[in-house]
């Protein structure tokens, strides 16, 4: 196998003395979509943070291709092609819908290819095309959500890391969301790695799986040996708690459940 | 009629100056959480550049004698300097510390400049002249309004209005208004965190001098802690702007100077020593009725 486009190895991250990821590994191959799951506090969202740069891990390698990006920069992480849709969105309010999607893009040399991707973006996004010089906290959640996938994408980016892009939106917008995330995939090849709280909804997208809880991988495999393992297991995909003694705990990201 | 113009005029001029100095200090806040204490002495710092730095009685003026557009130049590039070497050995190391450690921090390199100021030029205030023109009086009317007071406003609105257009139009500006909103979320978007930080010191370096140029033209003195009172004043105004926001920092300073100039004017005569403690009576109101400023930023909540 080649080298992964993004690999997290056997991170730890510590806030203070407590330790919030314990040695998660998780490989992304290009053009795949890899979904975290697991319940409040598994240390889903720090794993992402440390991968973006915000945290640094205290043990641990992460690389994008065979760069080392562990304890990089956040900007620097941006410009090696890693872009954040951050839980919560985080759009600035206070700068207009389209300041707000060309915010990454002014350490982008090539201005060609950003109008280009701006102009397509805008396409896709007519809801932004529509609202270009609104001020960004005048939009819904759905159309600030659109905003945020928008304003990754013309970071130039590969890889996007998406935290729970379905908090707070009504359903019908987390279809739509989930619609644009995969149709990302599909149309440009975009790798992906999101979290995700619901188990039943990253099943339904991701090609693979990896379940955290307390700072650990719990589980990982492919969507279809996780289906049929949590039809086995119905109790576990609902993470409830006194079932634990019939988690299967794998070491590595080897990537293959392993029922028992 | 004419008293009330005048009154105005004065108001205007020293809500200027604040406005100024205010967003000198709110520029640094917005993107670093930084309340920069050391800034008055920045201001005093400019002002010093001008004479030869002696421990003689007078004042010997070198910078000051030249030419305005060199020595506004030359005292604007002092304090720029001083203000991105006070970043890169200060507050670079400090930049993952609690904003309450880096206020402290700008406490003691406050006084490190202080000190510096006192061992090289001696303590003593000395008298330094510059522009004298500018204390001639513009008649309009009755109305008698000091060339200075004229010269504060214009620039004052010049520099705004260049401001606004910096932040506004300019890549640099967009990212450091987004990086004073959200700095962690425009990092992850690669924006350059030292390069935003750098550009908010060296605008707040330039309005320290230019504010400074301004008061020494009306107080003609320096001395070593010169630019406390207007740090301490602009701090004030920053508060009640509500920390964080541009706008807001504009209109603390305008509400500050526009109190003191008011209370100058209305207050009986021998009340008027204690003009500043009736200020800070009017802040505190103020902040009792709005304990997060007029105008509050979405960044100034939690940043985590």
């Amino acid at each position: 196998m080649t080298n992964p486009l993004l690999q997290i190895d056997d991170i730890h991250v510590h806030y203070g003395r407590l330790a919030a990821v314990r040695g998660v590994s998780i490989r992304v191959e290009p053009g795949e979509i890899v979904c975290v799951v697991g319940p409040n506090g598994a240390g889903k969202s720090t794993t992402l943070l440390a991968t973006a740069g915000v945290l640094s891990p205290t043990r641990g390698a992460i690389r994008i291709g065979d760069v080392p990006i562990a304890g990089m920069a956040p900007e620097k992480v941006a410009r090696l092609g890693l872009s954040m849709v951050p839980e919560g969105r985080h759009i600035f309010g206070s700068l207009t819908v389209e300041e707000n999607l060309r915010i990454g893009t002014y350490q982008r040399t090539n201005r060609r290819d950003v109008e280009l991707e701006l102009k397509r973006i805008l396409k896709e996004f007519p809801v932004l095309a529509e609202r270009r010089d609104t001020n960004a906290a005048m939009l819904s959640g759905g159309e600030q959500q659109q905003l945020a996938i928008g304003r990754a994408l013309l970071t130039g980016a590969k890889i996007l890391l998406v935290d729970e892009p379905s908090l707070g939106l009504a359903p019908m917008m987390i279809e739509r969301v989930y619609d644009i995330l995969t149709g990302l995939r599909d149309a440009r090849g975009m790798t992906l790695l999101i979290v995700e709280e619901s188990a039943e909804r990253a099943l339904d997208v991701a090609d693979r799986i990896y379940v955290m809880r307390r700072g650990l991988v719990e589980l990982a495999g492919t969507s279809s040996e996780l289906e049929q393992g949590a039809r086995l297991q119905q109790a576990y995909f609902g993470f409830g708690g006194e079932q634990e003694d019939t988690r299967v705990r794998i070491g590595d990201d080897s990537g293959a459940a392993n029922f028992s | 009629m004419i008293a009330a113009l005048q009154i105005l005029v004065d108001a205007l001029s020293l809500g200027s100056l604040y406005a100024l100095a205010t967003l000198g200090v709110g520029l640094v806040f917005g993107v670093l959480r930084l309340a920069n204490f050391a800034y008055g002495d920045f201001i005093t710092v400019a002002s010093y550049a001008l004479i030869v730095p002696t421990a003689g009685a007078t004042a010997e003026i070198v910078i000051g004698r030249w030419p305005w557009p060199l020595l506004v130049a030359a005292v604007v590039g002092v304090v720029v300097i001083l203000s991105l070497v006070s970043d890169y050995l200060v507050f670079r190391p400090l930049r993952n510390a609690k904003p309450a450690v880096l206020m402290v921090g700008s406490f003691a390199l406050g006084y490190i400049i202080q000190n510096i100021i006192i061992v090289v030029y001696d303590g003593r205030p000395k008298a330094i002249g510059i522009w004298p023109g500018l204390g001639e009086a513009i008649v309009l009317g009755g109305l008698r309004v000091p060339t200075l007071e004229i010269l504060t406003i214009v620039v004052t609105f010049v520099l705004l209005a260049a401001l606004v257009f910096f932040l506004k139009r300019s890549p640099f500006g967009v990212q450091m208004r987004a990086a004073s909103e959200d700095f962690r979320m425009a990092r992850m978007l690669g924006v350059p965190a030292n390069i935003v930080i750098g550009t908010a010191f060296v605008i707040s370096g330039f309005l320290a001098a230019v504010v400074s140029l301004l008061f020494l033209a009306q107080i003609g003195v320096v001395s070593f802690n010169m630019g406390v009172p207007l740090m301490l004043f602009a701090f004030v105004a920053t508060v009640i702007g509500g920390m964080g926001s541009l706008t807001g920092a504009v209109l603390g300073g305008y509400i500050v100077g526009f109190a003191s100039v008011l209370l100058q004017a209305l207050l009986p005569e021998e009340l008027r020593t204690f003009r500043d403690a009736f200020v800070f009576g009017i802040i505190i109101v103020i902040l009792i009725m709005r304990p997060q400023g007029l105008l509050m930023p979405r960044a100034a909540r939690e940043r985590v």
